[in-house]
């Protein structure tokens, strides 16, 4: 048995890394705070170009047809560059979801939406009726939004969204005013059921990973600056009081990422405990994020606090992600759930 | 339009770097990687062959351990295919050892154009290509910001200190290029799995017939001695006591700027 990543899907891990590099720096995360749409129309073309976009779209609809355990590296690499992208909308959730659409009626929406996606055409979101806003909503091309269990496809020309507000800038939720249609239907309530669990299991996930990303980035950064930021002559790092913060916050996180891992192995494994596994990576990812978060704050003293500063760029990527798609309680509960369920068996 | 894109596999720049105490020789022994200053050469190859409407970019390189990694980044960018010398015995290569491997590779292609960057950045002797060129008994132009090929001849905007000049030559020539020259693409995922199944041709110097004329024994050139650059001194600081403003017009005068 082998644990560890395919070179590949390293390689495209290292590949995205030098893309943010240049595309996506801290002044380009803080730009998108301030754009329109809380991200870059150009960025998401170059990321079409990358190959990005079409990760999980299948071959013969022009991407690579490629799952979660070749997802889960990128989307730790977009949290750690803050890429403001909905690439977890669209490539972790949305294209995942047509895919698990049964019946033949939907393969003329993969047909028509999926290339589309692959070459950056095509932003897709999707939400359910529990939310109180649903992320990316406003850039999206379309949205797949639930509503009493049925899934329905619908076009931004037939919603009214009410923007809410955010910690995190680049996020833009809004709050999608809508009505259920024969024409918008996707999939009944019994039809939907099982494609809305795997949904949910792939948005715990996906936000754990993109929340192992944030967590390094803000552990490296407190490192950087404890080891820059002089006091008593000596770098403040050097002091127990802090460097044992910032190892007990590295220590959170590299406990989290082979849980966040071993998740994403299941979701393309079909792994009976998926549900389980996906509730966990969650957690463990989500309180990992904050410690860091509490941590890199803590470490960075007065300065942390400031607007000017981007460490809040990150910090609140890690409150808003912590609590997408349900935070970490939440998850226990599921995690709890479902140990009762198998310890009392079939029936 | 067939182009080689001479490229140097370089220890990550952003590693620190040592010096072996015995030779003076960097140390490169890990992970290599494409010498940044490489992409834009073939970045320059891909589009040029594009224009002509055909031909293939083939890179060549020498490095030690068998090293690819690099080679795979400018195959991912749509290198058709590339070339590399890696022999135990080219330890010790002056820049001219490194120009005569390059030019006996390069002879097997016969290219209609040579690029390569004007010096590369962990060694940056900046004397190679050029040394290629006369190997080859070709042509060369250095310092290209702009690289344009119509007719038989390549028109180049060589960079110089107050501007650039406009000159031209017959190909096939060779011709090193300036950072910025162009937008280096993103190597594709696509193009990182099609890089996977590109040929590499591996050679070593009996294969080039230089036994004996490379490496440490070939070795023209020699660092007898490495020392620290000089550090640099610390500014004046002046105290204002109300003259603070008479002082500054001094030190200008001093440097003749006021």
């Amino acid at each position: 048995m082998r644990f560890a990543f395919e070179d590949r899907q390293v390689e495209f891990r290292d590949q995205l890394r030098s893309f943010t590099e240049k595309e996506c720096t801290a002044a380009e995360v803080r730009a998108a705070w301030d754009s329109e749409l809380g991200w870059s129309p150009d960025r998401w073309a170059a990321m079409a170009e990358l190959g990005l976009l079409g990760l999980t779209v299948p071959e013969d609809l022009g991407g690579f047809g490629f799952g979660f355990l070749d997802l889960v590296l990128l989307l730790e690499e977009a949290g750690r560059s803050g890429l403001p992208e909905p690439l977890l909308e669209t490539v972790g959730l949305a294209v995942p979801l047509l895919l698990d659409l049964p019946g033949p009626e939907a393969d003329g929406l993969r047909a028509e939406v999926l290339p589309r996606v692959a070459i950056g055409e095509s932003v897709l979101t999707v939400g359910l009726s529990s939310m109180v806003a649903v992320p990316a909503a406003a850039g999206a091309d379309l949205l797949l939004l639930e509503d009493a269990g049925e899934l329905h496809a619908v076009a931004p020309a037939e919603t009214r969204l009410i923007p809410r507000p955010s910690i995190d800038g680049a996020r833009r939720p809004a709050r999608v005013d809508w009505d259920p249609t024969p024409d918008t239907l996707l999939a009944s309530a019994a039809e939907s059921a099982p494609v809305l669990a795997r949904l949910a299991d792939r948005a715990a996930v996906g936000t754990g990973a993109l929340l192992l990303g944030v967590a390094d980035r803000l552990i490296a950064s407190a490192a950087a600056y404890a080891t820059d930021r002089h006091q008593f002559g000596v770098p403040i790092g050097s002091f127990q009081a802090v460097k044992h913060q910032l190892a007990d916050a590295l220590v959170r996180l590299e406990f989290a990422r082979p849980v966040v891992y071993r998740a994403a192995w299941s979701l393309d494994s079909a792994e009976p405990a998926v549900s389980r596994h996906a509730s966990m990576a969650k957690a463990y990812a989500a309180e990992a994020a904050l410690g860091a978060a509490r941590t890199a704050l803590q470490v960075h003293g007065a300065i942390g606090y400031t607007w000017e500063h981007d460490l809040q760029l990150w910090m609140k990527k890690a409150w808003a992600l912590s609590t997408a798609w349900g935070d970490a309680a939440d998850h226990r509960a599921r995690v709890l759930e479902a140990l009762l369920a198998e310890a009392a068996g079939p029936g | 339009m067939n182009v080689v894109v001479c490229v140097k596999q370089i220890p990550d720049p952003a590693a620190p770097q040592a010096l072996d105490p015995q030779t003076h020789n960097l140390v490169r022994e890990g992970k290599l990687i494409l010498d940044d200053s490489d992409s834009y050469g073939v970045e320059m190859a891909l589009q040029l062959a594009e224009q002509a409407g055909g031909g293939e970019v083939t890179i060549v390189s020498m490095a030690p351990n068998g090293e690819t990694s690099g080679l795979r980044t400018a195959l991912a960018m749509g290198a058709a295919k590339a070339i590399l010398i890696s022999d135990e015995a080219l330890r010790g290569s002056d820049a001219l050892s490194t120009a005569k491997v390059l030019a006996k590779a390069i002879e097997r292609v016969s290219p209609d154009l040579v690029l390569a960057a004007t010096e590369s950045t962990d060694g940056y002797t900046g004397t190679t290509p050029v040394q290629v060129a006369e190997l080859l008994g070709l042509p060369s132009i250095t310092f290209a910001k702009k690289v344009s090929i119509a007719g038989g001849k390549v028109t180049v905007e060589r960079q110089t200190e107050a501007g650039y000049d406009e000159v031209e030559c017959p190909l096939p020539a060779v011709v090193t290029v300036t950072a910025g020259v162009v937008e280096p693409r993103y190597p594709s995922f696509k193009g990182i799995m099609a890089a996977k199944s590109k040929p590499v041709d591996q050679l070593t110097v009996a294969d080039l017939g230089l036994e004996g004329q490379v490496g440490s024994a070939g070795a023209r050139q020699a660092i007898t001695d490495v020392a620290d650059a000089d550090t640099r001194q610390s500014g004046e600081i002046v105290v204002d006591e109300g003259d603070a403003h008479e002082r500054v017009v001094q030190f200008l005068e001093q440097l003749k700027l006021v």
